[in-house]
Formats: C-alpha cells, structure tokens, sequence
C-alpha cells in the first residue's frame, strides 16, 4: 500500500503544482503585444512569408481572419518530434528528440494502462480476451517497449551530450544534471524491470488498476515485489511530481509561450476586451524610484504617462 | 585557445572580463582583409578613469564608478529593489508575464547562441551569447529574492552580487541589439532578448542609470523640446521649408509640404533624423503622396514632428509618455490614420506595443509606410520607368517591420515593380539579421562604442550585403535599400567605416528614394551614386 500512496502523493503535487503555474499564467494582468513573426495561426498567403494582417491597407476595417488548421500544421510536428531543434541545433536533436519522444510514449502508455484498468473495472477480475483489451494490450507493450528504449537511449545521451559539450557543460549546474540521471534512472529502472521481470508489462497493468482501485489486485503479480519493479513504482512517481516544479515543466508550459507571447497578435479595439484589460492596467500605481518616472505609489500609469516629468518642463 | 568565461565571472574583479584580440572576429573576404586584423581602438585611460570598463573593450553608458563602499552597498540594494519590481504587476504589468515565461523555462541548450550575429561575428565570446546575461540575472533572481535561494544557488547555478557584476551587467544589456532572432530559434520560446530589454529597464527606471543617447539626449530631450534631434517646431519647419527646396532643384518637381492640417486623412510621422541626415526621404515621401493625391499632413507640435520613441529600448514610462503625445497630436489633427514613416522602432512603437496602451479615443489607426506606399505603386496611378533604377539593389530588413510586425511583403512587391535588378540577401524576411545598430546602438558613439558597433554589431551585415552583390563588378553602382532610419544610420556608418563606397561601390538610401527615382514624370534622377547621377536626363 506503501507505493500507492506514495504515487497519489505525487500525482496530486503534480496537479497541485501544476495547476498553480497554469493559475498563475491565467490571472497575470495582459501584457503589451511582443508577438514574433512568423505567427502561425495566420492565414496562408501571409504565413508562407512571416507575413501579418498588418500588411494590409487599412487593416483595422477588415475582419481578422486566422487559421487553426495551420496553428496545428505547426504545432503537431514541433510537439512530437520537435520540428525546431531539428532546424536549429541538429546535434542536440539526435539526442533531445528519443528523450522528449520516450517520455511522450510513457505518458501514452500510461494512458493506455489506465484504458486498459477501466476496461476490466466492472467485473474487478482480469478476464482474458476480449477484442478491445488485446488490442490495449499490444498497444500498451508497442508504446511501452519503444518508449523505455528511446527514453534510456535519449537521456543518457542527453548527459553525456552536456557532459562533454562544453558549451553546455559551462552552463549547467547540478541540478541539470540532477534531472537528468533521475529521469534516466526511471528509464533504466523501467527497461530493466521489463526486461528482467515483466515483458508484456502485466505487472504495470496491475499496478495500473490498483491505482484506479485503491490498491486491488488485478493479478497476482505485483511490480512492487521485486527491486526492479518497486523501483520504477519509485521513480515514476516521484518524476511525475518533480517535473511540474522545475524548468521541464516547459511540457506544458509551451502553451503559453507560443499562445500568450509569441502569436499573440490580438488588436485592441475600442470598447473591445483588450482596451478594457488595458484599462484596468493602467490603473495599476507604480513605485520605481529613477527621478525621471516620479512615481510615488499613488499616481497611476495613466497619470504618469500623460504627463511629462519636472526635469522635462 | 578560447578563454572560457562564465555567468559566475561577472561577479570576479578583473580590468577587462572579455577582450577581443585582433584576428578574434569573423573573417572578412576580399577586398576586406586588412580589416580582418583590425582590433577594437584602446579606450583613452584619462577619458574613461572614472567610469566603469570592466565587462569589455568598449563602453556604452559610462556608469560613474561609486565613491566609495557605502556607496557601492547602496547602488546594490537599488539594483535588488529594481530586481524585485520587475517581478511585480504594479510596477511592469507591461513584460510580466513573458518575463516570468523566459525565466523560469531555459534549458541553456545554446541554441540561441549561433542565431545572435553579435556573438558569431565577435569570434564567439561568452559574454555574448544570448542566454549569458539572461543566466546572470536568473541567477541573481534566484539567489537573492528568492526563498532559501542561498542554499539553493548551489545547486542551480550560483553568483556573488556585488557592484561589479551590477556595473558589467548593465553594460553587457547595451551589447546585444535586441533583435530577437534568438528568441524565433528557441525550442521552448525563450526570449532572451526581452530579459535584456527587462535588465535595461530595472537600470534606467530604478537606477537612473541609461545611455545619454537614450534617455538624456533622447527621450528626455524629445518630450522637453520635440524632437531627439534638438529641432524644436520653428527648426523642424525650417529644415523642411529647405527640403521642399532642395527637392525641387534636384528633381525639378515642386513640391508642398503640408502642416498642421485638421481632417487630413493621414498625419505622417517622419523620423526627425532623416530631415537632418536625409532630407531626401522626407522630400520623397512629400513628391509620392502629392503625386498620388493623398490628402496628408505633417505636425509641428512638440514631439509630433518626430516618431522616434526610444523608450522602447530601455524604459516603459518613457516609452508611454510619448507614445502618448503621438497619440494626442493624432487626436487633435482629427486624422483617420497615422502613418509611419522609414522607420523601424517607431513602427513597433506606436503600431504594435502601444496597441495596449491607448485606449478609447487615442487609438487611432497606425499603418506602415510600407503598406501605403504599396497602394500607391501597385494602384496603377503613378507611372513608373524602372530603367531608371537599373543597378542592381538589396534590400536589408529592419527587424522591427519583419520579425516584430509580420511586413515583409509590400516593401518587396514595391521593388519587383521599380527594381529590375532586386536581388535578396541570405537570410532575410523574419529571419534577417539586424543591421547593428538596432536598440539605440545606431546612434550611440560614446568613447569607441561606434568602433565597436563597426566591427561588431555591423559586421554580419556587412557580410550579407557584400554576399548580395558577389559576382557584380566592383565599378557598378550598387543600392542597398534600408527603409529605416537607424538602419540606414548604421549601414552609412559601416559603408564608410570599411570604405565600401570606394572599394565596392556600394551606396545606400531608403525606399522611397527609389520610388520617386524611377517616377515617368520626375524631369531628373533623385538618386546620385557619388557624382554620377543614376539615370541620364
């Protein structure tokens, strides 16, 4: 009972955690435009260039138009097999790419784990057959098998990359490396177990439903008896929590990078809802110190910038 | 071999943390090479004994060095309190969220490094990379406002604070050009040019601390006496009373500025430099919206014959106070639309950073020069020869029209029509290189800054240009098209710098100036390539 609690110890610090970052994104007051070009939710015959609404003649009069289709034509290849990295830093790629896919394909088999543990929950015995159940189950040892050797390969090459690398190797502090073992460690843990103890990963489809179940057996195969399998019970739950409080929690917080940065190129128009979270910033009462901004705390942004500063007059 | 220098050395007391030996640059190819050698002049020792010039061959601001300890103590505590605000909605609602984005998701993967012309052309340097004083500042973030970052800093990257590395940090903000290419390659989308736009910002709004280019002789003086120029309104009327002239003995057409027309469709917003350093844009701008029938003015408010907002390279409060004026002087000349003239930041200024910041009846529509410009040649109502512009001509891409607007298209559908021989540089559109002189570094020569810039900053430029026109033989004429006016500022100044106009042939000028060039009716040629005119009458 000892694993399952600690795993929804660490499933809840990543929802907890992670729910805070996402929170926090939401309520931070709109920021001035700092959009970068190209943004791919434009239209085609502007996206092909980098190119803007504002490349129109009187662009103000007409309707804005974008296109999710071509947000996803981005978004779908730099998610999976991280288009940009591949363009931009082709050594790190090769190495960054199996890390970033391994790990994706471990999030898909988990989520096939759980299918599968819904799958069985009515009758809560592991009934064989069933067309559905054996197609969840290859697919989990396909995701599973390919995932756990991307994911030893990937990470390991990760650190040796930033290990011999200098320009990485320069920057890098212990915790960077830190982060990396621990997630080769969950790897290396995982393939072993699997290797060694568990092939068809029956124990994780057990470990899985005890989950669901608060701690039932689907089978009599339990992971946690050995030290391979307890071990990833260990790891796998203690990363899950670990991520969202570091910089990898990059995962999930690209969204608002590219959707709240980089493509935001909404325009304010009057009485619309920009101009009204504009507004309420500019009620907001600054405190820097330099002589030139005179603020004090109490006058506003709209105040200070409609007027010039004494040394001016 | 390549010293190594990293974030944690900026705390360490040393004369000079990054030196660049001749040779150390990128190399340049023939007829270039004996500037290949060439090295960053030696700071005069008497000039710069009480500032500080520790981070590296050249100086930017020129920060008096503390007086003594006490001093010192407080200039860090400022800088911690600055620090502090920028993580605070009151005080930088404008950058919050982005900025927390970018400083807690870097994985310091170097990809930005090879994307920044500065640190490949400056023979890679540490101190250069894009993520350098990003990482300093993170670094400090977490160390010293952070709880238990004392403890913590050991683990995720540790620095002293002390008022050596607050004094390099503020210099190195002014050695990167904030073109943002660094941030178009990020995997992640870090933006390590907005953390620098940010330490910039902690500097001069908490600090006071800001080149005297910027903020003494550029904000300050634009909002004091209406332009960053020094023209007050009766100078800048004179300036253009002498420009109408000029244009009409150079090109025999007789050209009408108009000012201060209420109802006018359009106020135009000129670069207050050009009407000093290239009074033949303004005089080109006048000749094409007159020939088109526009109806147009210009304004000789204070401020409002001037669209620089250099704010937006180093301080919000700045920034907004003339956006605002602009904005204004909109508002009482009752026009339908500004347009913005040849110049880059001023697009990005009014256009697109203050969208959020002028509300209600001060958001008046902003358009690019560019796009009108567009309107007009492609309309069909002027009539054009473009024999008249058969040289061959590149075009360099101000990075605050593509990579901050998204207009790339209507300045080269322009010159398809009047250019025959319009040739691209490699890379250009969004992913083109700064011209060097970008974030105010155009017009920032203190000590040997320009030299700096020259060698530098420029040098990527100067590489695609003469890239461009390879295989041209050196006597032809060669026009490169820089439609901004800081750009052009720093493209003049590296023509001259590597004697390009005598070796190469190479000449610059801006968009509309081929426009107007290559006009059916205009009687002579407005562009001149040294004394030879660019078409015979």
């Amino acid at each position: 009972m000892g694993f399952y609690l600690l795993s929804y110890l660490c499933i809840l610090v990543f929802f907890l955690a992670a729910g805070c970052h996402v929170y926090r994104q939401w309520t931070l007051p709109m920021h001035v435009r700092w959009e970068l070009y190209p943004v791919q939710h434009e239209v085609s015959g502007k996206l092909v260039h980098g190119g803007s609404y504002m490349e129109d003649w009187n662009w103000w009069e007409k309707e804005q138009r974008s296109s999710f289709l071509n947000e996803l034509k981005y978004m779908v290849p730099e998610i999976l097999f991280i288009r940009g990295l591949w363009k931009e830093n082709r050594k790190l790629w090769w190495v960054s790419f199996p890390f970033h896919f391994g790990l994706y394909l471990m999030i898909a088999t988990f989520g096939l784990l759980v299918l599968h543990a819904f799958s069985v929950l009515p009758g809560g015995a592991p009934p064989a057959g069933g067309a559905l159940r054996t197609l969840l189950s290859g697919m989990t040892v396909l995701t599973g098998w390919v995932g756990l050797i991307l994911g030893v390969t990937g990470s390991a090459g990760m650190f040796f990359r930033r290990l011999i690398d200098p320009e990485l190797r320069d920057y890098s502090s212990f915790v960077d490396y830190f982060n990396i073992v621990f997630i080769f460690l969950f790897f290396l843990f995982a393939f072993l177990a699997c290797l060694f103890t568990d092939p068809l990963l029956e124990g994780a489809k057990a470990y899985t439903f005890g989950l669901l179940t608060g701690g039932d057996s689907l089978n009599a195969y339990a992971p946690a008896q050995t030290f391979l399998g307890g071990g990833t019970i260990v790891f796998a739950s203690l990363l899950v929590a670990y991520v969202p409080l570091t910089h990898m929690s990059h995962m999930f917080m690209k969204y608002f990078f590219y959707h709240n940065v980089k493509w935001d190129d909404a325009p304010n128009r009057r009485g619309g809802p920009v101009e009204a979270a504009v507004l309420k910033n500019l009620a907001l009462k600054p405190t820097w110190k330099a002589k030139h901004v005179e603020a004090d705390g109490r006058k506003s942004w709209q105040e200070i910038a409609s007027s010039a500063p004494k040394e001016m007059k | 071999m390549k010293e190594t220098v990293k974030p944690s050395d900026m705390a360490k007391p040393s004369e000079c943390l990054c030196h660049i030996e001749p040779g150390d640059l990128s190399p340049l190819p023939p007829p270039y090479e004996d500037f290949n050698e060439k090295a960053i002049p030696p700071l005069n020792p008497e000039k710069v004994k009480h500032i500080e010039t520790s981070l590296d061959d050249t100086v930017a601001i020129g920060i008096p060095k503390p007086a003594n300890r006490e001093e010192e103590e407080e200039l860090v505590r400022r800088f911690l309190s600055g620090l502090k605000k920028l993580f605070e909605k009151e005080n930088n609602w404008t950058f919050l969220q982005p900025l927390l984005l970018s400083m807690e998701h870097c994985t310091k993967c170097q990809t930005c490094s090879d994307a920044c012309p500065v640190y490949e052309m400056s023979g890679k340097k540490d101190i250069h990379r894009p993520m350098f004083r990003a990482e300093v500042l993170r670094r400090i973030y977490n160390k010293y406002l952070k709880p238990g970052g004392k403890i913590t800093a050991k683990l995720t990257g540790d620095i002293d604070l002390n008022w050596t590395t607050i004094a390099r940090l503020a210099e190195l903000s002014y050695r990167c050009t904030l073109c943002r290419r660094c941030a178009t390659v990020c995997p992640i989308g870090v933006d390590n040019g907005l953390i620098n736009h940010e330490i910039r910002k902690l500097f001069s709004q908490e600090m006071g601390i800001a080149p005297k280019e910027i903020h003494e002789k550029g904000t300050s003086q634009q909002l004091r006496v209406g332009s960053s120029t020094g023209m007050n309104p009766l100078a800048a009327k004179d300036s253009v009373d002498f420009i109408q002239e000029e244009m009409e003995e150079i090109t025999g057409w007789k050209v009408d500025i108009p000012w201060d027309v209420e109802g006018a469709d359009i106020l135009l917003l000129h670069n207050a430099g050009e009407m000093l350093a290239w009074p033949e844009n303004v005089g080109a701008f006048a000749i094409i919206f007159q020939a088109a029938g526009l109806s147009w003015t210009l304004s000789s408010e204070t401020v409002g014959y001037d669209a620089v907002n250099y704010g937006l390279w180093y301080d919000d409060v700045q920034f907004s106070r003339v956006a605002v004026r602009h904005a204004e002087i909109a508002r009482r000349l009752k026009v339908k639309k500004i347009v913005m003239g040849e110049c880059g930041h001023a697009h990005k200024a009014l256009t697109v950073i203050a969208d959020r910041l002028l509300t209600g009846d001060l958001n008046i529509p902003r358009e690019s020069a560019m796009v009108t410009l567009e309107k007009i040649v492609l309309g069909g109502k002027l009539k054009f020869d473009p024999r008249r512009n058969d040289f061959p001509v590149t075009l360099h891409d101000p990075c605050n029209f593509v990579r901050a607007m998204g207009i790339v298209e209507p300045q080269r559908r322009i010159l398809r029509k009047i250019a025959p021989r319009f040739r691209e540089m490699t890379p250009h559109g969004v992913d083109n290189y700064c011209c060097g002189g970008g974030s105010g570094f155009a017009i920032m020569s203190p000590y040997n800054f320009e030299a700096w810039r020259n060698l530098v900053s420029s040098r990527k430029k100067f590489l695609q240009i003469l890239n461009a026109f390879q295989g041209e033989p050196a006597e032809i004429p060669k026009y490169v098209c820089a439609p901004c006016s800081n750009c052009k500022g720093a493209i003049r100044d590296i023509i001259n710098f590597y004697h390009a106009e005598e070796r190469s042939r190479i000449y610059y000028g801006g968009l509309v100036e081929l426009i107007v060039n290559a006009m059916a009716d205009m009687k002579k040629p407005l562009i001149q390539f040294g004394d030879d005119p660019s078409w015979k009458a």
